[in-house]
């Protein structure tokens, strides 16, 4: 466990207490030492062809050094065809198994932070993961096939192009569902979580908006939760005992964010329908997001820099029939203004805790325990929730992104330091389709001139890739007689593998 | 890139996709480019063509609609903002129904108008606004159009005074106008209000007025009214067209040259003879030109090939026949009787063989009303010869006469009432002497005809199924014991004109005319 030192504000005592309180999922015995999980974060760190990386397994144990109780993997696609984006590694085939293996290793041999004395390591739960329709870079193996999902409509955003899946694909999906989560626990993974919110295969058979199927697959609620049910139920029947299987969805879809002609899919009634049958079928808890696409204004909250876009959404426009349409908004200064005021204005002005009243309505209405993602860096916050029993704990992307320490920050107290706070700028999103994952506000890093604030930001996103997977020996680090290298520079932190991308926030 | 490249590296699904789409795209800017060009082109694409001789007679345009023309949707909101202003006893109709104009079935504006599309759509009138007449046998009847038939019904004078005095109106504004309009379901297109705000509107009004006060003297309350089926010629000329001339006003004497519309058939055999009442020009293409530009064409408006098409089409046009409309039959015995008092007294002057047929009698013979040949003068005569100078159809036949022209008597029971000033309501009364002719007053306009008399029946003062109120007609003031200046009903009496026959023989003649 690691050492934290007791605060001294009663009030923030009290968040603390509820925040790191230890807490077991009932029905498969799973305990986390703190109500903070870190949400799915991906990054392209792995291998072309999905097998991990030294990157990966740096990048999830970053998470766990500082304290989270439960590392929520990178989406994990279950096979190619589900594949997001490239480079993330997969649970597609039991060669992959060595591999999550370590990454568990990695994790679980740290401690959460808590109030207890006791120790609990730091959980690893699997997500597993199919992109459906919103395969954003499906990467050269799908380059010749459309990607399956419960409708022939291309996603409205991009334009992606998809068929409806058939009955022997959707046997072949659920099977494959149920072979990745055999893997994970073979891998000695914590449990899994399947992705059924923002707009994956999952959420694309579970919305109103989306699923126009006449088969038993589509229509009514229970015929758009059978594909999902069906997936529970290959899960149950390839893991042994009561492995952890949580679901991830959406409490509404909000699906005609962008354009107000679209339907506006789940609602909270529906996907309070929903959750009791994934009650019924063995699920152990619900992991709340909203929106039915991904990004969407209300996940991850925040904004979406069409700058940033202009960069690096180019790789898009070859992949969604709709993507050079959008590239060309986010390049005229005045539709790329007025996107963003629609973002925003569809987001709404709550960003900390966006999710958190839907998901205290699911938490009444089933006895599962809940997780909720939205935005939360601040412990009060985050308690407050807690107490009112909206949520048992929270999932948190973003401003773990920025602040790897923020486990520890809110032990002490109720959030980072200003200046120091996530700004829910997306950058991080948006730089994800070409660059590494990491904090790309450069108004967050130390530095007088440009130069130093990028140069601290390049140390820190590249932080993952450290230490590197062969490690130069003590004698290779030496200057040569040349003199010194361009690592040595005013601006070079041999140490910063240490930091785990906190270099920003030091 | 070569064929084999391309098979070698098929599109993507996506790629094929976009592609189409780029297609469809492409196609979908092509079309509605075709689209934009083709609404822009309909809104400026001029004039309403007109496949048949009759349909552009009607709504063809001759160039008034230009310069001149009206906006339509103020045409049509206007009689409803100031009903007050229609004339009396019409406000019923509330549209332009109640000036006399006919419209037909289907058709948004009345014969005689033509429709142009010019940005915005604008009216202008055509021959047949004067040209066609209305003939009833019983007041109550809908009655039986007649093209080419002077338009009896029509209150010119009164339409225009009504465009006059709604834009004098104090309640006339650009607001209120647009309002009417938006309530009357006009659709504004995309900037299309601010046009009529700030063109349309402005323009129809500072043009009206303008109009007013240059015609305002003909107009004045001391001056005989048009009425129904009557228009002063050139009287507007000497205001509008040669204002500069007149600046210092038009003569007293010359003032007053009301005179009823002439039908407009057998143009043809009319070739050469003088035209207009007084005779003043022999060309039928210089009076129909003249003609277009009293309606308001303007030298450069004027349509000169849609003229040509009507004269062409007016040349051959019969005139209508007595017996083909209410069932009404000639007694040939007597109208062969008839046949040889008209070889006798009429031929010559009156039948298109006759030697002094389409030539000027002299005012000092006839003895008509003096007005209308004193309102056209030498130097009107010599102005309207300038008046084309540099065009090419500048005129070149206009005179100064002495008198007023014979014309052939075809299609004469749809002609009355008779004489230029339309003071005679029947061929029986033309046959009478001056000095027993009726003084009473007697209404017109309604087209209900007289057939035993032959002429209009005087004493209907409604007509048709809404009941539209008649003109009255004033021959003499009793007041002041004087014919009203340019009604009189003297004149074309004594043994040469036929007046002196017997009532058998005036019969016989008249059941001849009934055949021409």
């Amino acid at each position: 466990m690691k050492k934290a030192k007791q605060t001294t504000d009663p009030a923030h005592e009290e968040n603390r207490d509820a925040i790191f309180e230890p807490m077991t999922f009932k029905g498969s015995g799973l305990k986390v030492g703190n109500r903070l999980f870190r949400s799915n974060l991906s990054g392209m760190f792995d291998d072309y062809c999905g097998h991990g990386g030294n990157a990966r397994l740096n990048w999830e144990e970053s998470f766990a050094r500082h304290g989270v109780g439960c590392v929520i993997s990178s989406y994990t696609p279950i096979t190619p065809e589900g594949r997001i984006l490239t480079r993330y590694a997969m649970i597609d085939n039991n060669d992959k198994i060595g591999f999550w293996r370590e990454v568990a290793k990695r994790v679980q041999a740290h401690n959460a932070l808590t109030i207890k004395k006791k120790e609990y390591p730091c959980r690893f739960i699997m997500q597993l993961s199919h992109s459906g329709r919103q395969q954003d870079l499906s990467g050269f193996e799908n380059q010749y096939r459309t990607p399956g999902s419960s409708t022939n409509k291309k996603d409205f955003f991009h334009g992606i192009l998809c068929h409806a899946m058939d009955k022997a694909e959707i046997r072949k999906t659920v099977k494959q569902f149920g072979e990745a989560a055999r893997r994970a626990q073979r891998a000695g993974l914590d449990g899994v979580e399947l992705h059924g919110a923002n707009g994956y295969l999952i959420t694309q058979f579970l919305s109103s908006a989306i699923n126009d199927r006449k088969d038993e697959y589509g229509g009514s609620v229970e015929n758009r939760a059978r594909f999902v049910l069906e997936i529970v139920d290959s899960i149950k029947d390839k893991t042994e005992g009561e492995f952890h299987l949580q679901m991830k969805i959406n409490a509404a879809d909000y699906n005609d964010w962008l354009y107000p002609w679209q339907k506006r899919g789940n609602e909270l009634e529906d996907t309070i329908r929903i959750c009791k049958l994934l009650e019924d079928a063995g699920v152990h808890a619900f992991h709340i997001s909203s929106g039915s696409t991904f990004p969407h204004p209300r996940n991850p909250p925040g904004d979406l820099p069409t700058n940033e876009l202009l960069r690096w959404y180019d790789g898009m426009i070859s992949q969604g029939v709709r993507a050079g349409f959008n590239y060309k908004i986010f390049g005229n200064r005045v539709t790329a203004w007025l996107f963003q005021k629609l973002w925003r204005w569809r987001r709404g002005t709550v960003i900390e805790g966006i999710n958190s009243e839907l998901a205290g309505e699911i938490k009444k209405q089933t006895d599962l325990p809940v997780i909720v993602t939205g935005g939360f860096q601040h412990a009060d916050k985050i308690a407050s929730g807690l107490r009112g029993e909206l949520y048992d704990g929270v999932s948190i992307g973003r401003p773990l992104i920025a602040n790897r320490d923020l486990p520890e920050i809110l032990f002490h107290q109720n959030g980072p330091e200003e200046g120091k706070e996530c700004t829910y700028c997306n950058r991080c999103l948006v730089n994800d389709l070409e660059n590494p994952l990491g904090c790309y506000e450069i108004a967050r890093y130390e530095g007088d001139s440009l130069e130093k604030k990028w140069s601290n930001l390049v140390k820190s996103v590249n932080s993952v890739f450290e230490p590197p997977t062969f490690p130069s020996g003590k004698d290779d680090l030496m200057p040569d007689e040349t003199g010194p290298s361009d690592d040595d520079d005013e601006g070079s932190d041999d140490d910063e593998h240490e930091d785990d991308g906190e270099g920003q926030a030091s | 890139m070569s064929a084999e490249y391309r098979e070698s590296s098929p599109l993507t699904p996506t790629e094929q996709a976009i592609r189409r789409r780029k297609r469809v795209g492409c196609l979908a800017w092509i079309v509605l480019l075709v689209l934009i060009v083709l609404f822009v082109r309909s809104c400026f694409r001029g004039d309403e063509r007109q496949a048949t001789e009759e349909a552009h007679f009607k709504y063809g345009s001759i160039g008034s609609d230009i310069d001149n023309g009206l906006p339509i949707a103020l045409l049509n909101v206007l009689p409803k903002m100031f009903p007050e202003h229609l004339p009396a006893g019409t406000q019923h109709l509330g549209d332009l129904r109640s000036f006399g104009f006919i419209v037909e079935p289907g058709m948004e504006l009345p014969i005689g108008f033509s429709i142009r599309h010019q940005g915005i759509r604008l009216a202008g009138l055509n021959c047949g606004s004067c040209h066609t007449g209305v003939v009833r046998d019983v007041a109550t009847s809908p009655g039986k159009q007649i093209l080419g038939m002077p338009a009896n019904q029509l209150r010119l004078q009164e339409f225009f005074g009504f465009l006059f005095n709604c834009v004098s109106d104090p309640r006339f504004s650009v607001d209120a106008v647009l309002q009417e309009m938006r309530q009357h379901g006009h659709r504004f297109l995309p900037g299309e209000e601010t046009l009529y705000r700030q063109v349309v509107i402005p323009q129809f009004r500072g043009q009206l007025l303008l109009r007013s006060l240059q015609i305002g003297p003909i107009f004045a309350e001391e001056h005989p009214s048009w009425g129904a089926g009557r228009v002063d010629t050139f009287n507007p000329y000497k205001y509008i067209q040669f204002s500069e001339y007149y600046r210092d006003g038009v003569p007293l004497d010359e003032r007053i040259g009301t005179s009823d519309f002439p039908s407009l058939w057998n143009q043809g055999i009319r070739e050469g003879m003088e035209l207009h009442w007084d005779g003043n020009n022999a060309s039928v293409f210089e009076r129909n030109l003249s003609a277009s530009f009293g309606a308001g064409a303007t030298r450069d408006s004027v349509d000169l090939a849609s003229i040509e098409r009507i004269q062409k089409w007016m040349a051959d046009l019969p005139p209508p026949r007595f017996e083909d409309y209410f069932g009404w039959k000639i007694d040939t015995e007597k109208a062969a009787r008839g046949r040889t008092i008209y070889q006798t007294y009429c031929f010559d002057c009156h039948d298109p063989n006759g030697k002094q047929v389409g030539t000027v009698d002299d005012l000092a013979d006839v003895k008509t009303s003096p007005y209308r040949l004193n309102s056209y003068t030498e130097e009107l005569a010599r102005l309207q010869l300038a008046y084309g100078q540099g065009y090419s159809w500048q005129w070149k036949h206009f005179k100064k006469t002495t008198g007023y022209a014979n014309m052939p008597l075809d299609g004469i029971w749809a002609r009355a009432p008779y004489l230029h000033n339309g003071s005679v309501p029947t061929m029986w009364d033309l046959l009478t002497r001056q000095e027993e002719r009726s003084k009473e007053p007697f209404f017109r306009g309604h087209g209900v005809i007289d057939p035993e008399r032959l002429g209009i029946q005087t004493d209907v003062e409604f007509y048709g199924p809404q009941n539209f109120p008649a003109w009255k007609f004033v021959v003499f003031d009793k007041t002041s014991q004087s014919y009203v200046p340019g009604n009189a009903n003297q004149g074309h009496t004594g043994e040469r004109y036929g007046t002196e026959l017997s009532d058998e023989e005036k019969w016989d003649l008249i059941e001849f005319l009934k055949t021409l």
